[in-house]
């Protein structure tokens, strides 16, 4: 056995090495099989057991000794080097570590850490050989090797051929045309291709006739939508907050994006800037910013009693990672602790790259609300110039009330002589909206405000409504205020939709807590507060359906005092749809004393004390000075802003006044909330300082650090204050040079289409990662990739354009045991497809399904008792709510993704819950898969729509029904055995159903959309069946 | 068609897995691959095995059964008995006691941290005399079965982090669930059945129920065959359990039929082997649907049996219904049942809130325990009981010696584990006189669940999974100690 050590002796040997290398290129020589590989079996040794004292961590280092380098390990040190390369007796490492005295014996006694004798041996046959350190491959440029000669023309066949070879594995033909148009169809576009489409494809034969399909399906937007699935994946992209109340979050035009950025291919190396840092290009353009979004889709809490330190180190961390994980295959969360083991990640380095993302101006605490800021605003031109328009109206309006108020005739009642009797006074709290500057919150679906055309009116011009699928509300607790006058009666109106009656109506309000409540109904729907207490009035029955209803409460039943501050009310329901509308307060009012229409009493009453619901100034004046002391201006300002805020008696022309002005403030907010809005990246203007984080807890800074990138890879261009942002980050990561970018990236989308990446630990590319199985291919695609331009379009043409993607799926026995997982691409792929794709099938096949693009989450059938079990009481995603119509049928990637509770149809078929980054899916094969494919309403009622085009575009004869059915499909005709078997099953359900009329009824009738009545019910119940089977096929869930 | 012919063809299919060099695609490899087969007797036709070389050594325990009261109940009225704070009454919380430990920001504002003993009278329950409070008087008599660890801990202070952490050994979204681990390592023993059943219960009416998340049943970055499966209270116990509207079971056996022989053709054809496993699932498929109704129905149960529950026990969905499905679940083969009850967060009005819930699950828990017993299954069964931290001894919000509330305390909690393997009747751990500072046996939630690994034959270091560059574990980075005072 030759070793290098004995070559480096002998010329000789030498070239007999080099002459055994080129005689048995890449083979397992003997030599090679002994040679200890260093990344493989040295690094792992020496990160566990020595570097944690001999490392790359100083404050541990001991005795002054690194062992992670070949210099500092072969350093003299005054003449005992810890290790000599090919002599292990003369090296000092082989000495301690195969010593029996314990006082020398490394690792130490009190480090707990023991070498055994197999590691020592591995070691010591290491040093023998030379004790060689070897960069990491994945962290040396890729560069493009030579294409191996080769019968293939295609580049990666040409090197794949070289590995099959060398492994003595076959390929196979290529697939026929109807496996292969079905098989990138479903590849590119997530959905299947019509039989037309088949047929056409089979027909077609010009040389080119594939090229030219990949071409038409990498045009078409469906492509789009197909690849932003696995990226939304990456960047842990859901419609919800993720934790605790797990509320609504505007993200979805940042979904949108994705795919739009796909179907314009854009370059990665732009796909890439935009998303890390599209809010520091310069005048980013709107598209820009909503990618930038990317490092806002991490999960985000806004739980009582949680400190805001904690989450805002949290969210860094998790931008960081995932940033390393998706970009350069770094599995950097181990560093977050203590210094990476195995790859050359110090913490130090950790939390520079951390850096970068943690002056992010998002509070700690989302707010539990779909826009935490920062986010952009989506108007459309339309929307913007409606928005000008109405606040140019309220600019007029404000002006006309400061006017009136100004000129406003006022008489002192309390200065009358004599004072004036106490008389019945109608105080409005709500009408056409909540109060002006009330913090309004709604559970279950936004908040509505009505006006005629869209339902019942009482008064005004708005009312309010709800359709609530369970326990829902709209209400405030604070920004505005009213006074309970003494013996006064709480009023609303409301009016209960006799098609869809709620179970229980109620109206609260809010003091110093939510302590004062009325309710109609079924109480016991609605938990809050103790029944038959003032906490919670019963009234009895519901009011009648179909008709405005006046509902009383006197103020005191609900435990309201005279004189107490309402800060909110709520006007809340158990299910139904209730419109409410002129709720206030009546009573008799002794107009000289009260504060609402004396202002002499009001100065009285408030001298001296803080009112919060004065602006700043004013509070001031008032609690700080005599009203004799206040200067006329003062005292104006004063009674300009009692008149308007809080006189109860303005006069219809002012109170006409305020009324459009808390109208238009209603209409501007209505305009707005219907405005998309995304959340968007951006950072704090002044950044925070960040530091070293010791084993990873919040509270523990150690080391000061600045953003920076680590040292073992390329260094980021020196800038003249050496300081750094996510652009500059970003830009490093796709400047070309960069060792890891582009493989991680062409080996996700080597992935994507056969099942395994050429690394197939593809979120890992470090030292515990798998290696490449065909690195000079590897590289060759990273390199090629950079060189067109990282033009995506183009490495996916590249890739489904070989022969290796083309191939037969078949596989022989013998083949299977070789390489069970395909590695070798001796086949084509055949793979189970992903969750959406599943679902977008069997509704492409029914024509159920709806193309229309983008827009906000939808509601697909959702199986009860999915979000309700498991939401918190105040979330807003507490209920389903089932989409009605079209929006049952869109493509899966438009379904609402709520993270605490995904979709059982995506979570069953391994969708990721989106918590966090998600690099590869699993493909399981379960029971509960059988159980949704055969029998969720979703996939059944497909198989209806599917039996029905069956029966009407598949011809005349039982025969070429099933035909057409099956080749939809599968895209090829059955064979006879197959039409036989089908044949024999549509007849037998065909006898059974005209038996059972109610059952056949039952079968066609499972879902929303209606079958067409001129069927024949137990016809089309039987071929229902047999779709349902042939959406079942194993054929049919694979790509094959 | 008929049962015989599904047997038949059912046993031609696991006699084609057991020979053919073929099956290399998963639940066929996972069966070839099943080298401790001889370890138990059942494990040669089962569907699901343990990973090779598992469980590590004999074990005590071979189910779980593991009732998780979320919001996390208070250990002071329940089972740390603290008499002298009485004399504490509306007095601060010494500041040694406290010795600047983090607060929640619900408190961390208030201007005192008044004492609230409990108002609840504490005895000595059952012959090895645990402290039980009057809240839970079924549990008095399970006392003598049970140890009760009064030093349990954790990092996390608020509910998402800590929920996730009790059940998953980390407060960041995203690991493998307590039951996902024991399900990929052991297997089920249940051919018809999953091996992991989670539920999640009703609750009182007006309790301060906190979230729960799919994440405390989910497999994480284990195969998600490993997820729990919710047995559901409403609707179709099993997701899509239920053939459609008009479909029978004879209608759904010709297609099942028609399909196998259709797959096999294309098999037969393609060689992939996830084919046949694929064919196997639809069969299993079959027969759930078959005994997951057989599971809910409760006729077979003695009129003793279910009074022993409760009043609530035939409500599907309800705590009394779960724990007596957990029992018939077990009884069945599966590995793990985790029963979620929510509602335990009390901040305020804490006696009439924690009054209500324990009316839901004392008798249940008591009952199960006791069934358990009786049918010999205890012995091999273990039966864990807790929260996901405990609650500060200074109360939150109005006090009175009638009503108080209180916050979160990670420092400190009592959890109760029973039978497979646990000692009977001991207690374990001490706390301070204010139930704020563990003295004496702390036992930190890693170590909890490196202890249940361990009584199900576990050396939790040996249970791990390469994910993310690095070998995961339920219990993280940094050994646990598994507490062999409490192992029988």
């Amino acid at each position: 056995m030759l070793t290098r050590n004995q070559t480096r002796g002998s010329l000789a040997a030498a070239l007999l090495s080099l002459l055994a290398t080129l005689l048995v290129p890449h083979s397992a020589s003997a030599e090679d099989e002994d040679r200890i590989d260093f990344n493989q079996e040295i690094i792992p040794i020496l990160s566990d057991k020595c570097f944690a004292c001999h490392g790359q961590d100083e404050e541990q280092r001991a005795a002054d000794l690194r062992l992670d380098n070949a210099a500092d390990a072969t350093a003299d040190r005054d003449g005992s080097p810890a290790i000599v390369p090919g002599k292990p007796d003369t090296s000092l490492v082989w000495e301690r570590i195969s010593t029996d005295d314990p006082d020398l014996k490394m690792p130490p006694e009190d480090s707990h850490k023991t070498l055994t004798a197999a590691e020592k041996e591995t070691i010591r046959l290491w040093i023998q050989q030379g004790a060689e350190y070897r960069e990491h491959w994945a962290y040396v440029a890729p560069e493009k090797a030579e294409i191996p000669a080769s019968e293939f023309d295609h580049p990666i066949d040409a090197f794949l051929d070289h590995s099959r070879r060398e492994r003595d594995l076959p390929h196979n033909e290529r697939a026929d045309r109807r496996t292969l148009i079905r098989r990138v169809t479903l590849d590119l576009t997530g959905l299947p291709p019509t039989l037309e489409e088949v047929r056409a494809f089979v027909a077609d034969d010009r040389p080119d006739a594939y090229e030219r399909l990949v071409d038409r399906l990498l045009d078409r937007p469906t492509y789009g939508e197909n690849m932003a699935r696995s990226w939304l994946d990456l960047a842990r992209y859901a419609d919800t907050h993720g934790l605790h109340l797990d509320n609504i979050r505007s993200m979805w035009p940042y979904r949108d994006w994705v795919v739009q950025a796909f179907n314009d291919n854009l370059p990665f190396d732009e796909f890439t800037r935009w998303q890390l840092a599209g809010d520091l290009l310069p005048a980013p353009t709107r598209e820009q910013q909503i990618a930038s979004g990317f490092n806002r889709c991490n999960v985000s809490t806004s739980e009582g009693g949680s400190i805001n330190e904690e989450w805002i180190y949290r969210y860094a961390v998790d931008r960081t990672s995932t940033m390393a994980e998706v970009w350069m295959g770094m599995t950097a969360g181990c560093a977050v602790c203590h210094d990476h083991k195995f790859d050359p990640l110090s913490t130090h380095e950790y939390y520079s790259l951390y850096a970068f993302f943690h002056s992010a101006a998002d509070p700690a605490m989302d707010g539990n609300k779909q826009d935490t800021p920062p986010v952009l605003k989506l108007y459309s031109e339309e929307e913007k110039e409606q928005i000008v328009a109405l606040r140019k109206d309220l600019e007029a309006v404000e002006q006309q009330v400061k006017e009136a108020v100004a000129s406003f005739d006022y008489t002192d009642p309390g200065t009358l002589d004599p004072a004036p009797e106490p008389e019945e006074t109608e105080t409005v709290w709500f009408e056409d909206g909540f109060p002006a500057g009330a913090n309004v919150q709604s559970s279950g679906a936004p908040l509505k405000l009505i006006t005629s055309g869209e339902g019942p009116i009482l008064s005004g011009d708005m009312a309010l409504q709800r359709t609530a699928g369970g326990l829902e509300q709209d209400y405030f607790s604070s920004g505005a205020v009213f006074s309970v006058p003494s013996g006064g009666t709480i009023f609303a109106h409301c009016y209960l939709d006799p098609e869809n009656l709620p179970e229980a109506i109620m109206v609260q309000f809010h003091t110093d807590g939510w302590k004062h409540r009325a309710v109609w109904g079924a109480e016991e729907k609605i938990p809050f507060g103790k029944s038959d207490s003032t906490e919670k009035v019963l009234m009895g029955e519901l009011p009648e359906a179909g008709q405005w209803v006046r509902l009383e409460v006197p103020a005191a039943k609900m435990g309201l005092k005279p004189g107490q501050k309402v800060t909110g009310y709520a006007f809340t329901q158990f299910a139904g749809t209730v419109t409410w509308d002129r709720m206030g307060v009546v009573s008799r009012v002794d107009r000289a004393n009260d504060a609402s229409w004396s202002f002499a009493a009001w100065k009285k009453k408030n001298q001296g004390k803080r009112n919060n619901d004065l602006p700043e100034g004013l509070r001031q004046l008032v609690r700080g000075k005599q009203p004799d002391q206040w200067s006329e201006e003062e005292a104006n300002q004063i009674f300009e802003f009692w008149i308007e805020n809080f006189y109860a008696g303005t006069g219809e022309e002012l109170a006409a006044l305020k009324s459009r002005k808390t109208k238009l403030k209603n209409q501007i907010e209505k305009a707005e909330s219907n405005v998309p809005v995304t959340l968007v990246m951006a950072d704090l203007k002044k950044p925070r300082e960040s530091f070293v984080m010791l084993r990873g807890a919040y509270d523990k800074p150690g080391d000061k650090v600045s953003r920076n990138v680590p040292a073992f890879l390329p260094p980021l261009p020196e800038t003249e204050d050496g300081d750094y942002d996510r652009l500059d980050l970003a830009n490093w990561l796709v400047s070309g040079s960069h060792p890891l970018t582009a493989r991680v990236t062409i080996n996700r989308f080597w992935q994507q289409f056969f099942g395994a990446g050429i690394v197939k630990t593809s979120g890992d590319f470090g030292l515990q990662g798998e290696p490449p199985v065909h690195p000079e291919l590897l590289d060759w695609l990273a390199v090629e990739f950079v060189e067109h331009g990282w033009d995506m379009k183009r490495l996916v043409r590249l890739i489904v354009t070989s022969e290796a993607y083309r191939q037969d799926s078949t596989v022989t026995p013998s083949v299977l045991e070789r390489d069970p997982e395909n590695r070798y691409l001796a086949r084509g792929p055949r793979l189970r497809l992903s969750a959406e794709v599943l679902r977008d099938q069997a509704l492409f096949h029914s024509g159920l399904l709806v193309n229309k693009m983008g827009g906000e989450g939808v509601f697909p059938y959702q199986p009860p008792n999915i979000w309700e079990p498991v939401a918190f009481g105040g979330s807003n995603t507490r209920f389903y709510t089932q989409s009605t119509g079209d929006d049952l049928y869109r493509r899966s990637l438009y379904t609402f993704l709520k993270r605490t509770a995904p979709p059982p149809f995506m979570s069953t078929f391994d969708a990721p819950s989106r918590e966090q980054s998600c690099t590869r899916r699993e493909r399981t094969n379960t029971p509960l898969q059988a159980l949704q494919l055969m029998n969720d309403v979703q996939y059944f009622e497909a198989a209806r729509a599917f039996a029905e085009r069956m029966l009407k575009e598949g011809g005349a004869t039982p025969e070429s029904r099933l035909t057409w059915g099956w080749e939809t499909t599968t895209a090829r005709p059955p064979t006879k055995k197959e039409l036989a078997l089908v044949t024999e099953l549509l007849d037998d359900y065909l006898n059974r159903y005209q038996n059972d009329e109610t059952a056949a009824k039952e079968v066609i009738t499972f879902g929303e959309s209606k079958p067409d009545e001129k069927l024949n019910a137990a016809e089309l119940a039987a071929y229902t069946l047999v779709g349902n089977l042939l959406l079942n096929l194993d054929e049919t869930i694979n790509k094959n | 068609m008929q049962p015989a012919h599904d047997y038949f063809k059912l046993a031609q299919r696991r006699q084609f897995f057991a020979s053919s060099g073929l099956s290399l695609g998963g639940l066929a490899y996972a069966m070839l691959s099943g080298q401790t087969a001889t370890a138990s007797p059942s494990s040669a036709t089962q569907v699901h095995p343990p990973l090779p070389g598992l469980p590590h050594f004999a074990p005590k325990a071979k189910r779980l059964i593991y009732l998780h009261m979320n919001g996390a109940p208070s250990q002071l009225d329940l089972f740390d008995y603290k008499p002298g704070l009485q004399e504490h009454y509306d007095k601060d919380l010494p500041d040694s006691v406290r010795n600047g430990q983090r607060i929640t920001t619900m408190t961390s504002g208030q201007a005192r941290f008044p004492v609230a003993p409990s108002k609840f009278e504490f005895k000595p329950r059952g012959k090895s005399g645990i402290l039980m409070s009057e809240l839970v008087p079924h549990m008095h008599e399970i006392a003598d079965e049970i140890t009760m660890i009064k030093s349990v801990h954790t990092e996390a202070i608020n509910h998402d982090p800590a929920c996730t952490f009790v059940m998953t050994g980390s407060e960041i979204p995203g690991k493998p669930s307590l039951g996902s681990w024991l399900s990929y390592g052991l297997g089920s023993e249940s051919n018809d059945l999953p091996a992991f059943v989670v539920f999640t219960p009703t609750f009182p009416a007006g309790s301060q129920a906190q979230a729960l998340f799919t994440r405390m049943w989910s497999s994480g970055f284990l195969p998600t065959s490993h997820n729990g499966v919710a047995l559901r209270g409403s609707g179709d116990p099993v997701l899509f359990i239920r053939n459609p509207p008009g479909v029978t079971k004879d209608d759904r056996r010709k297609m099942l039929d028609a399909l196998g022989q259709l797959n096999e053709g294309t098999h037969a054809r393609l060689g992939d082997p996830e084919t046949q496993t694929r064919i196997a699932q639809y069969e299993m498929a079959f027969r759930m649907q078959t005994s997951v109704p057989e599971l809910t129905d409760l006729e077979s149960e003695s009129k003793e049996t279910l009074e022993m529950y409760g009043p609530n026990v035939g409500k599907m969905g309800t705590y009394a219904s779960s724990a007596i499905l957990a029992r018939r679940l077990i009884e069945r083969g599966v590995r793990v049942v985790q029963i979620l009850h929510r509602g335990w967060d009390q901040h305020n009005n804490l006696p009439r809130l924690i009054s209500n819930q324990c009316e839901d699950v004392d008798q249940p828990t008591a009952a199960l325990i006791k069934d358990l017993k009786q049918r010999g299954l205890l012995e091999d069964t273990l039966v864990v009981f807790g929260g996901e931290f405990g609650r500060t001894v200074y109360s939150q919000g109005t006090l009175t010696k009638e009503n108080y509330g209180r916050d979160h305390h990670p420092r400190n909690f009592c959890m109760w584990m029973a039978g497979g393997g646990v000692r009977k009747g001991l207690t374990y751990g001490e706390t301070d006189d204010f139930s704020y500072n563990i003295v004496e046996n702390p036992v930190h939630l890693n170590d909890l669940n490196a202890t249940i690994l361990h009584c199900m034959g576990i050396d939790d270091r040996r249970l791990s999974f390469r994910f993310q560059g690095l070998d995961q574990r339920l219990t993280g980075v940094e050994t646990p100690k598994v507490i062999h005072d409490i192992l029988a």
